[in-house]
């Protein structure tokens, strides 16, 4: 116990000395102040029972004692801190807002230096309408006190074309797994950046580059490069590269890790896949469709489709003279508000590299529809698809499945930084597909991801799976630091 | 069930209602104040709005009040009161949750821009007043002249079923 104390004493001087905030200091001291109280109550627990209890029993309470203390202690700063914080940044917030109608008050008792006529009109209507505000101070003084910091302000918030804005993901991951010949180790994982950039309020730019960690160095993939135009929320236009919208995962988390709750993304949607098209070059249209409570969205678009490696889009031009199109339906009903569901259909005609007898050009029809309920309380999504296959010249048709559920739980305790989940999922190529090499798989996942901060996780999670009937299944244990900068 | 198994069960039945008494809010930390008006530039063509409709705004759903206006949003800073009764009624997010929410929707290509911090009521005010298109969220005693408010499911703050408090 007294090795604990100690332990914190030379905490709260550091802090002071470092940062010589004053609201440091006293969450510091609360902090303090709470682990001490606890310190000594347990103490005089510890000095009654040795007293009146027998010395056998003593030893039998004392190890309770001590977790019901580690747990008190960690509880109470869990629960302190960030409502200290909060309360003192609430006063501060208060203290500004108290000073501001002073400031307010004390200019309307001096004579304002005079203000051009034009700029008083500007920011004060001549004639409210009904529905403006008839509050209680009176309007003229103060509006008069516009200072010019808070015009800097103000001018710094107007918007400004181009607005660029980089964000980064990146991740870095530890495995292990029993299957035969596989080693285990670090590996650095993708360092994904993301710009957007207002080009004026109708016109935006996205762009998305990964830097990938290849065995003889890094490679650099454009991932999506978006320019879009909008019209108004029914009707927006765009010209790129896109996560294909296809179901949910692949246009919801893209590449940065730190946005899913696990690892890895399903097998269906897995960044280098083929079981759909994960990329898309061409044009989309996308907006709300009027429908009152049942918010409907659409995404449609026309593009290149699978090139002649059918994990990648036709980037530097398509290999037939068939155009992919694809169409997304879903809905946000306003009465339940988290959930989702929608539907996805993707037609390409698929034109493989290598001439067999059989023929190498297969029409593909892709179905899917998803549902998730978005909220972490829990949080739930399941998607399935079926990729359809038919030669053009034999006419042998195929149908490939997949899907994934997956629940996950915020849990309450531990300022909600705790999130446990689980995943199945189930993937199946019939033995007579011809596009696809056989992607058969069945697997759980069972993890936990811990939000270290805002902007960063940890990661852990193990793994069964299991490919072909006659494969061994494989166990594995994953781990993960995630992180947006 | 003998006297050790007793002791136990009832230890660690005291350890979960004591972990679920700390980290539940506590009813006396919800101070009740006035209400949350939804106040709009002058110019805005709204006069009225659901409570679903305010969150499809506050979402970045609704991204145009029409073709030529876009909306602005303007969120008060963290540990503000009025930030706080949007988090809790209009998002039902956390202060974490609504800042990943909004990294996820700029990183899925659905907004350019998170919405704009506010830090006071006059650095709010000035912006709605300067920005067409902008909303914002203040303290129903604080409402000044120059802004429009509007109506929540048909309410005025201050009347009973008001939503927003």
């Amino acid at each position: 116990m007294e090795s604990r104390s100690i332990k914190y004493a030379p905490l709260s001087s550091k802090l002071k000395a470092k940062k010589g905030s004053r609201i440091e200091s006293l969450i510091c001291c609360n902090k303090l102040g709470v682990f001490s109280h606890l310190i000594e109550k347990v103490s005089s627990l510890r000095r009654m029972n040795q007293k009146t209890v027998e010395e056998g029993a003593v030893r039998r309470r004392l190890p309770v004692l001590a977790v019901l203390m580690i747990f008190a202690t960690g509880a109470a700063r869990a629960q302190s801190a960030p409502s200290d914080q909060t309360e003192q940044i609430r006063i501060l917030l208060e203290r500004v807002q108290q000073l501001e109608k002073r400031v307010a008050d004390l200019e309307t008792k001096t004579p304002a230096p005079r203000v051009p006529a034009a700029e008083v009109a500007a920011s004060i209507p001549a004639a409210p309408k009904p529905e403006m505000a008839e509050a209680a101070p009176p309007p003229g003084p103060m509006h008069q006190h516009e200072t010019t910091e808070s015009q800097t302000t103000t001018r710094q918030l107007e918007a400004r074309y181009p607005s660029l804005q980089i964000r980064g993901f990146g991740d870095v991951d530890f495995s292990t797994t029993d299957q035969r010949g596989a080693i285990s180790g670090f590996n650095l994982g993708q360092l994904d950046l993301h710009l957007a950039s207002a080009l004026s309020h109708k016109v935006t730019y996205f762009g998305e580059m990964t830097f990938n960690a290849q065995p003889t160095g890094y490679t650099v993939e454009v991932e999506r490069s978006i320019i879009r135009y909008d019209y108004n929320d029914f009707f927006k236009m765009s010209f790129g590269r896109y996560h294909t919208p296809i179901g949910y995962w692949n246009t919801a988390f893209h590449h940065g890790a730190w946005l899913q709750t696990t690892i890895s993304r399903p097998d269906m949607v897995r960044i280098g896949g083929t079981f759909i098209p994960v990329h898309f070059v061409g044009v989309l249209a996308e907006g709300n469709i009027p429908s009152g409570g049942a918010g409907l969205s659409y995404n449609a678009g026309v593009g290149n489709g699978r090139g002649s490696i059918i994990s990648r889009p036709g980037d530097g031009g398509d290999n037939n003279n068939n155009r992919a199109w694809v169409a997304n339906l879903y809905s946000r009903p306003t009465k339940l508000y988290g959930l989702q569901m929608g539907v996805s259909v993707y037609r390409d005609k698929i034109t493989l590299p290598i001439v067999s007898p059989a023929g190498n050009e297969f029409r593909e029809w892709i179905s899917a529809a998803h549902i998730v309920w978005t909220k972490e309380t829990p949080e739930f999504l399941a998607e399935f698809a079926n990729v359809n296959h038919k030669n053009i010249l034999t006419n042998a048709t195929t149908n490939n499945q997949a899907y994934y559920v997956q629940v996950g739980y915020r849990l309450p305790w531990l300022e909600k930084t705790l999130k446990p989940y689980y995943r199945f999922e189930h993937t199946h190529t019939p033995l007579s597909e011809q596009v696809f090499t056989n992607q058969d798989l069945v697997g759980s996942i069972l993890g936990l991801r811990y939000d270290i901060t805002n902007y960063a996780s940890f990661k852990g999670e193990y793994r069964n799976t299991k490919r072909l009937p006659t494969d061994p299944r494989v166990n594995g244990a994953f781990f993960q630091t995630d992180f947006t900068f | 069930m003998n006297a050790t198994s007793k002791r136990v069960v009832t230890f660690l039945g005291v350890i979960l209602w004591a972990s679920m008494a700390l980290h539940s809010p506590s009813t006396a930390q919800t101070t009740r104040g006035a209400d949350v008006a939804v106040v709009v530039n002058s110019e805005t063509p709204v006069t009225d709005l659901s409570l679903s409709e305010v969150r499809k705004v506050l979402l970045g759903e609704r991204q145009y009040w029409n073709s030529k206006l876009p909306v602005v949003l303007l969120i008060r800073a963290p540990a503000a009161r009025e930030r706080d009764v949007v988090l809790r009624v209009i998002y039902q997010m956390s202060e974490a949750q609504f800042k990943q929410y909004w990294v996820a929707k700029i990183f899925r290509a659905e907004a350019a821009s998170p919405p704009r911090i506010v830090y006071s009521n006059d650095m709010q005010y000035e912006l709605l007043t300067a920005l067409p298109g902008s909303i914002a969220f203040v303290d129903s005693r604080n409402i000044r002249p120059g802004v429009k408010v509007l109506r929540v499911d048909g309410h005025m703050p201050g009347e009973k079923d008001y939503p927003l408090r």
